[in-house]
């Protein structure tokens, strides 16, 4: 209970029971000497006055000493109590002055108070510097990002799971066709059509792969426009929430346009001089077999040489045009069921009736293109009275292809009317944009058919489908950025760079043994470190031929056999890459010489040269731990808690990542020992290079 | 007996005169009857009325395309023993397909090797003959 009451009143008591036990003690003495004294009744007066007197002074003098004790003991302990609370607590930067007097009495107490205070001040102040500088970056890169996302010619959307906004940027709110804006936290599905992007989500969701992206079309709802857009689900923060999703969204009609013009342009080109060059071949041709040409043969074998010289290069050309649209607009791979529901909503925009029937197949095409295409068609056969209801059936050929047909019940369609349709324009926005284009852009044609006594199709082949599988490829497109590399001067020269502003390649390389004169190198890895971080997805990693065997006590140490470096790049041609990778950088490695010797060796076969400045992780370990202590990377990192998967251990990407995280570590230990620069760095290493040769 | 004796007729349905001049020339040393039509406009009447034994059809003709010709003639009941091969300058697979959808016997891209179009006319031509010879059995 005596817990409960506070330290000056549980002094308080402590006094009172001292002098009321003083008191107590003086009556009892007083009645012990009046019973045994004789003729106690005189002394009665004098010692009940005694006694009274007695207790008044023991009740002065505790009193007074519980005075002085609560002034300068209780009160000052109360009073230090509370400033070392205030200052926990709130941001109070003094160093207790005022309590600090109170407290003399408690002799070192208050200046130990004083000092916590104070190392709490300073830690204080410098963690509010520097979350303050931090939140100036980020809100620096924050605003860079914002404005970036904003200038991005693609609706870029950040979606819940539940298809809620919680981002958009402002082409979004003109592609959606949301009026003023879209919304935060409103349906994405309140813009778009459900199916295409349900279906994308649902795939990529059960996947829980943040590296797979998935290409789709949709239609907006409010006017079946049709938008190209790919969707990449978010890193899952909990294992039981579902992530959500970034989709971007592009509509393409502007593009199309301009690509639709410089095609026919070509596709005009190679069909006018085909068509002379292949007549005057057979013209030729002809002439040369006339038995009156004899006389002249050589002439004739000379023109027919020379025509067919013509018509097969312009044959060819052709070809290889024909050939090569594909790869200039590459085709991407669209799910037939987004397809279907894209055409879906074109043809109920248009009042049409459409039926969707075939298997789930994955569509090399322009999705887009082709949706433009049916819907163009079904509005001029509805125009032209065939039909106004129909059936799109998907079916799968023998080969690698499929195809489209487009059916109805009604008056068939001649091929030389759908021929003749076939050069309008599917928009009046697009002009070069011919039905006959979009057939040309997907190396395909289109032809109709008569069904049954009242009925026609257009069928359509698709060159190129297949299966769907449920994983879509992984598009490695993730965002690699470092503002800070904006507000950096970069020309300073290297030895006056600070460390942290200068760029890093950390490298190992395995090798076929230990002598860097005669073995040679099977593997190379390499990290690159800017602004003091490791960018994760700026690796290099090859493994080498070394054109000669790996003897079998070097494949114990790093697994590499002569069967894995079999069609593996030549030292030549690996250590070319490498040295692009590196361009510009400082080369970090662990026991650097060793390493740079094997790459040294070969730089005449390679054409470049390894003159990169080089620091070396063993040295920086002896400056900041000194070279009494161990320097293998196995003692360095585990002095430096970073561990090494045993996995990794002895492959050349595991080591090199175990390098940069060490040599990052490192850089704040040689900052406080007043190493900024590169070039200071570069002194003290010299004065460690007794242990290792320097290479700068 | 007489039908046997019977020239060959081929109707060559080409716009391009330079090259119908020099199939002219071919055909007719190759012993071959030659009519030849510059434009699709009056190739079904003309096809319907003579029934050919061959059409050396190019596929872009002026007014009425060589495909919209096939498609019609091949509709016709009457004039199924008529042999349809198609030319054309650009002659892609997928062309050819469309091509022999529409009901031609066979297909040839220009520019061809002179050797190349004789086999073509020779292989279309026996295969209907194997074709008449089979009804007449019947």
């Amino acid at each position: 209970m005596l817990e409960k009451l506070g330290l000056r009143i549980r002094i308080l008591l402590f006094f009172a029971l001292l002098a009321v036990g003083a008191i107590i003690s003086v009556a009892v003495a007083s009645w012990l000497v009046l019973s045994r004294a004789d003729g106690g009744g005189d002394l009665l007066a004098p010692m009940v006055q005694a006694g009274i007197l007695a207790g008044f002074l023991i009740l002065f003098l505790v009193t007074g000493i519980w005075y002085l004790f609560d002034m300068n003991v209780a009160r000052a302990i109360d009073g230090l109590a509370n400033a070392i609370r205030t200052r926990a607590h709130a941001d109070v930067q003094d160093d207790l002055g005022r309590d600090r007097d109170r407290a003399r009495y408690l002799g070192d107490l208050a200046p130990a108070a004083a000092e916590i205070a104070r190392s709490l001040a300073q830690t204080r102040s410098a963690l509010a510097e520097s979350v303050a500088r931090e939140t100036s970056r980020l809100s620096g890169e924050k605003a860079r990002l914002e404005k970036l996302l904003a200038d991005v010619p693609v609706a870029v959307l950040l979606c819940t799971a539940d298809y809620q906004l919680a981002f958009y940027n402002g082409q979004a709110v003109t592609i959606l066709e949301a009026g003023d804006a879209p919304g935060l936290d409103r349906n994405l599905l309140d813009y778009l059509r459900e199916g295409p992007v349900r279906h994308a989500y649902e795939r990529l969701a059960k996947l829980n792969d943040p590296e797979a992206a998935s290409d789709l079309i949709c239609a907006t709802t409010s006017s079946g426009r049709l938008l190209s857009g790919r969707m990449r689900v978010l890193r899952r923060t909990e294992h039981t929430q579902r992530p959500g999703f970034v989709l971007t969204l592009r509509d393409v009609t502007a593009d199309l346009a301009a690509h639709a013009a410089r095609e026919a342009l070509l596709a005009e080109v190679f069909d006018r001089v085909r068509r002379p060059a292949a007549n005057l071949q057979t013209v030729i041709g002809v002439i040369s077999e006339d038995s009156e040409m004899a006389q002249a043969a050589d002439l004739t074998a000379a023109m027919l040489s020379e025509v067919q010289g013509l018509t097969t290069a312009i044959t060819e050309l052709g070809q290889r045009y024909d050939a090569g649209r594909n790869d200039w607009r590459p085709l991407t791979q669209i799910r037939s069921p987004d397809l279907m529901d894209g055409v879906r909503a074109q043809f109920e925009s248009l009042g049409l009736d459409l039926q969707t029937d075939g298997p789930e197949l994955m569509l090399t095409c322009d999705g887009f293109e082709l949706a433009l295409l049916l819907r163009w068609l079904g509005h001029r056969l509805a125009q032209a009275g065939h039909a106004r209801s129909f059936r799109l059936v998907l079916s799968e050929e023998d080969g690698p292809g499929a195809v489209l047909d487009l059916v109805w019940q009604g008056p068939s369609l001649p091929v030389g009317v759908f021929d003749s349709w076939l050069t309008e324009p599917l928009d009046p926005d697009t002009p070069d944009l011919t039905a006959r284009a979009v057939l040309n852009a997907h190396a395909t044609e289109a032809w109709t058919e008569t069904r049954g006594d009242n009925g026609g199709a257009v069928r359509l082949p698709i060159p190129n489908a297949r299966r769907a599988t449920t994983r879509p490829a992984p598009i490695q497109r993730e965002v690699v950025y470092d503002f800070e590399l904006l507000s950096k001067a970069r020309n300073a020269g290297v030895l006056e760079s600070k460390l942290e502003d200068l760029t890093y390649v950390v490298f190992d390389t395995e090798t076929t043994g230990l002598t860097p004169s005669s073995d040679e190198i099977v593997q190379i890895a390499a990290v690159r470190v800017v602004n003091g971080r490791r960018v994760k997805r700026e690796v290099f990693d090859t493994l080498v031929d070394p054109a000669r065997a790996i003897p079998p006590s070097s494949t114990a140490v790093h697994g590499i056999t002569d069967d894995m470096v079999k069609g593996a790049p030549s030292m030549t041609e690996a250590g070319k890459r490498f040295h692009d990778f590196a361009r510009g950088a400082v080369l970090v490695a662990h026991n650097a010489p060793f390493d740079m010797e094997f790459l040294r060796r070969h730089e005449k076969s390679m054409g470049v040269r390894f003159d990169h400045p080089v620091l070396d992780t063993v040295l920086l370990s002896a400056v900041v731990y000194g070279q009494l202590e161990q320097h293998s990377l196995d003692a360095l990192t585990a002095r430096l808690g970073i561990t090494i998967p045993e996995e990794a251990r002895h492959t050349a990407i595991g080591d090199t990542v175990a390098t940069a995280d060490a040599f990052l570590k490192l850089m704040p230990m040689l900052k406080s020992r007043g190493l900024l620069t590169f070039g200071d760095v570069l002194g003290e290493v010299r004065r460690h290079g007794r242990l290792l040769k320097d290479l700068n | 007996m007489e039908d046997r004796a019977k020239k060959v007729q081929i109707l060559v349905v080409e716009d391009e005169d330079n090259i119908a001049i020099a199939l002219d020339y071919l055909l007719t040393r190759e012993g071959y009857d030659q009519t030849r039509l510059a434009t699709g406009a009056g190739a079904v009447d003309l096809i319907r009325d003579t029934k050919p034994d061959l059409v050396l059809l190019d596929v872009m003709l002026p007014e009425v395309s060589g495909y919209e010709i096939c498609q019609t003639v091949r509709a016709d009941p009457d004039c199924a023993a008529v042999r349809i091969l198609m030319m054309t300058a650009r002659g892609s697979a997928m062309e050819r397909r469309k091509g022999l959808a529409m009901g031609a016997d066979g297909f040839i891209s220009k520019p061809f090797e002179l050797k190349e179009l004789r086999e073509e006319v020779r292989k279309i031509l026996a295969g209907e003959s194997a074709q008449t010879s089979d009804s007449t059995d019947a």
